[in-house]
């Protein structure tokens, strides 16, 4: 980059309104700026703004920019990587506060390559947009057998269970996992997305999945909605 | 009177038939004349060899969950803490050239397609490990045994492929825990051609080993090599368990392996090409080092396998400038550590047999072919970045390999190929169809592609204005009507059925 991209002025960001501020922090987050999106969230928590509103005209908005310019290839996953890792500075902060305000959290994921399986490239960028997205997301790696998912669902309590596999003489061990959950009678406490580029939608099916993610930018979209819903039919 | 006489071929119907029928001579492998194309200096490739050094030595790599490893190589003088392994300058380039063999021959069921893979030689191979095919049909759909067989079929009856290859699709109607069974029996029965046994288990590599054994008996294969098998490094460098497993049982029975760091730069490795050089030197030498303490002398190939990441996506990308340097400098490393290398095939991220799929596939095969590849995987099929073997594809694959062979053979100086008898006898002017010269060597001058239409526009549109995958779509059905099985003793076939019965039943279907 060049220099003619930047003001030379310093901004500082305590002497914006909140409209200058919000517009400021999504671009800091755009530019992956993890320090200045942390100072934003602090500011404007102490101007008196919830941290739900936080979270969604400053943090979640500017992410949603950040989404689009990745779908059409003007921003580059190391960029995404920085503005998920900026997001989740600001994401820190607001979470205790989200609790104790008993907002609904974005919602949390487990996600791992299942057993047999060691390709995780795909799933680190699923986890990576799903950050981005403002979930929380525990990644418990690779090659994972049942009991693993289970001790990891039973630890975390998350709301959505993702699991990746690159091989056909894996992918089956989804299926495993779902039957298992099934089993167990928790199949329904949980949205299970599965990913993976030999498998296709009618796999999803197959298995018992919630949802088949053909992408890391479809997860992170598809895992709102299907939460979304899945609260409200419980509500 | 016998002087007329002898100059009759047989009139129409026997040049109808020479031209039409491809009666095979068999060229087992290619034997490369031409030299090798050099990217960098001795500096340049000495500097690589040194940071390889400082990454075995200083970072080292992970052997994941395999104790085996980890006791072989702190008994050779390796640093072995936790899973980590790292090597005193030097230890492992000793150990491969104290044992590793330069060249191998592996052995085929017909003895005259054994190959030699190593030092000048060429072995072309057909894609692998796709788990979709698109099929005759056009329909992108998941790969069948069905697919599997028509593919080992095809190969046999090219004979620009020298080997059969291994998982040419990934057969997803079989139990994953039975399927190599059909693979490597498939193999053996429909062609008669080298092949690769399985890897995604140690028990599978052994059950492999146990059919070949069946083939070509106990005792030779112990002091032959009958198959070479694919052990992909987890790059960045880390071996798993599956593939140390594997590579066990095969080295553990004097079979090659090919060690290969896979990598998909910018995700699994640097960005940059001396980077990942380095990289992928450091992993296979580790990798080579330890089928060598397994068992000194087991053929082990140096393997690699590099794409670029779409920095937009993170998706693999094919054909582009960076892989081929990272080709050009790893068979140059190989040469100077002194074993073969296998790397290259028609790779593309292109859906279907298109023009992407078409130059992609030209820039990996050409320069797989100048860098001096023994070993080539994938030559022919390969889609999607291995996700989809395409059979128009595989046959518009195999028309370039053949002409591999033609390219690799260099120049003739004999004095047929300096041709001044033509030059004299046709002069200034006129020209050479008709010369004695033209007239004795035509038919074998030029290569002859199966695909390419050369026809007057008009007689291209009469005849269908068919693009280059309807014409090869045409030829691949033709060759799957008329395939005729090689002979396979009947004992020897009995005996592999009952095997794989017997073993088979040992076990649940199970899909993992
Ligand atoms: C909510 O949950 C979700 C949602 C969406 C999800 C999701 C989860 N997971 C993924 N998504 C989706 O979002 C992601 C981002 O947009 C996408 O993820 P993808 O992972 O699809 O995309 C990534 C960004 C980039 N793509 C990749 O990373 C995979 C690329 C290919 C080339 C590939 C790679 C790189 C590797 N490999 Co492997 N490898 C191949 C792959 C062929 C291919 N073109 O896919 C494939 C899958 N491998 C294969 C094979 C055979 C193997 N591999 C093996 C090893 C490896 C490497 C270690 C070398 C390396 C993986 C490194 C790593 N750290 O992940 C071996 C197995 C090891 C093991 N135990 O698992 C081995 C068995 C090799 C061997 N010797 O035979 C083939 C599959 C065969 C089959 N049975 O189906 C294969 C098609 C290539 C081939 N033709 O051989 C979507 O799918």
């Amino acid at each position: 980059m060049t220099d003619e991209n930047y003001d030379d002025e310093e901004i500082i960001l305590s002497e914006l309104d909140d409209e200058e501020l919000t517009l400021q922090m999504h671009d800091d987050l755009y530019d992956g700026l993890r320090e200045e999106v942390v100072e934003g969230t602090e500011i404007l928590l102490a101007r008196n703004w919830s941290a739900e509103k936080v979270l969604n005209e400053a943090l979640v908005a500017g992410m949603t920019i950040v989404g689009i310019d990745f779908r059409d290839g003007i921003l580059f996953v190391p960029e995404v990587l920085l503005a998920a890792n900026a997001m989740k500075g600001g994401m820190a902060i607001l979470k205790p506060l989200l609790v104790e305000s008993g907002v609904e959290p974005i919602g949390k994921m487990v996600i791992g390559t299942v057993k047999g399986d060691i390709h995780d490239i795909g799933k680190n960028l699923v986890g990576m947009m799903m950050e981005g997205a403002g979930f929380e997301v525990v990644d418990i790696g690779i090659n994972n057998s049942v009991e693993d998912y289970l001790a990891a669902l039973e630890e975390h309590n998350p709301d959505i269970l993702g699991m990746s596999a690159l091989l056909t003489t894996t992918m089956p061990y989804m299926k495993v996992v779902i039957d298992e959950l099934v089993r167990l009678n928790i199949r329904d406490d949980y949205v299970v997305l599965v990913g993976g580029a030999p498998l296709n939608e009618e796999f999803g099916q197959a298995v018992g999945a919630d949802g088949y993610c053909r992408d890391a930018a479809q997860a992170a979209q598809m895992a709102p909605l299907l939460l979304h819903n899945r609260r409200a039919s419980r509500a | 009177m016998s002087v007329r006489l002898n100059k009759r071929s047989g009139g129409r119907e026997a040049r109808r038939v020479s031209r039409q029928t491809n009666i095979e001579q068999i060229i087992p492998f290619i034997e490369r004349k031409i030299p090798y194309y050099e990217l960098l200096d001795e500096a340049g490739l000495e500097l690589i060899e040194r940071n390889a050094d400082t990454v075995l030595e200083q970072i080292g790599l992970d052997f994941k969950d395999f104790p085996q490893a980890l006791d072989l190589f702190s008994a050779a003088g390796a640093d072995v803490q936790g899973d980590r392994v790292r090597f005193p300058p030097g230890m492992c380039r000793s150990i491969i050239q104290n044992s590793a063999p330069a060249e191998y021959v592996q052995h085929a069921r017909n003895p005259e397609r054994n190959v030699i893979i190593g030092g000048n030689r060429t072995v072309l191979a057909p894609a692998y490990g796709s788990p979709f095919v698109r099929g005759l049909d056009g329909v992108r759909r998941y790969a069948t045994l069905n697919d599997f067989q028509d593919l080992v079929k095809l190969t046999y009856m090219s004979p620009g492929l020298h080997h059969s290859g291994g998982t040419v699709c990934e057969p997803v109607d079989v139990p994953v825990n039975k399927r190599h069974f059909d693979m490597v029996y498939s193999h053996i029965k429909l062609s008669d051609k080298p092949f690769m046994g399985s890897v995604t288990s140690a028990e599978r590599a052994q059950d492999t080993v146990d059919m070949v054994e069946l083939v070509f008996g106990k005792e030779f294969i112990q002091t032959h090599t009958v198959l070479t098998s694919l052990i992909n490094v987890n790059s960045p460098l880390t071996f798993d368990a599956t593939m140390l497993g594997a590579a066990t049982v095969y080295a553990s029975n004097n079979q090659a392996t090919i060690i290969s760091p896979f990598i998909l730069a910018g995700a699994m490795s640097p960005v940059t090409v001396a980077g990942t050089v380095t990289q992928i030197l450091a992993e296979a030498l580790a990798g080579m080092a330890y089928i060598q303490l397994v068992r000194p002398g087991a053929p082990v190939i140096f393997g690699t396998f590099a794409a670029a990441v779409s920095m937009q996506s993170g998706a693999p990308t094919f054909g582009t400038p960076e892989p081929s340097k990272i080709m050009y400098l790893t068979a140059s490393l190989a040469r100077r550590l002194g074993v073969p290398f296998r790397s290259g095939g028609s790779l593309c991220g292109s859906k279907i047999a298109d023009a992407q799929a078409a130059y992609e596939s030209a820039n990996t095969l050409q320069a797989g072919a100048l860098c001096g590849v023994n070993f080539m995987l994938h030559t022919a099929g390969w889609l999607e970045g291995g996700l989809t073997v395409g059979f128009e594809k595989f046959i518009m694959d195999v028309d370039q390999a053949n002409m591999l062979q033609v390219l690799l053979q260099g120049v003739d100086l004999s004095e047929t190929g300096q041709a001044l008898d033509a030059l004299h006898e046709v002069g200034p002017g006129s020209h050479f169809l008709g010369a004695s010269h033209t007239q004795a060597n035509f038919e074998t001058a030029f290569y002859r592609s199966t695909i390419a239409d050369n026809n007057s526009f008009e007689q291209w549109q009469q005849e269908g204005g068919k693009d280059a995958g309807a014409r090869a779509n045409a030829i691949c059905r033709k060759m799957l009507d008329s395939y005729v099985a090689p002979p396979l003793d009947a004992a020897v076939d009995e005996a592999l059925i009952d095997l794989m019965v017997r073993r088979k039943a040992l076990s649940e279907d199970r899909s993992y």
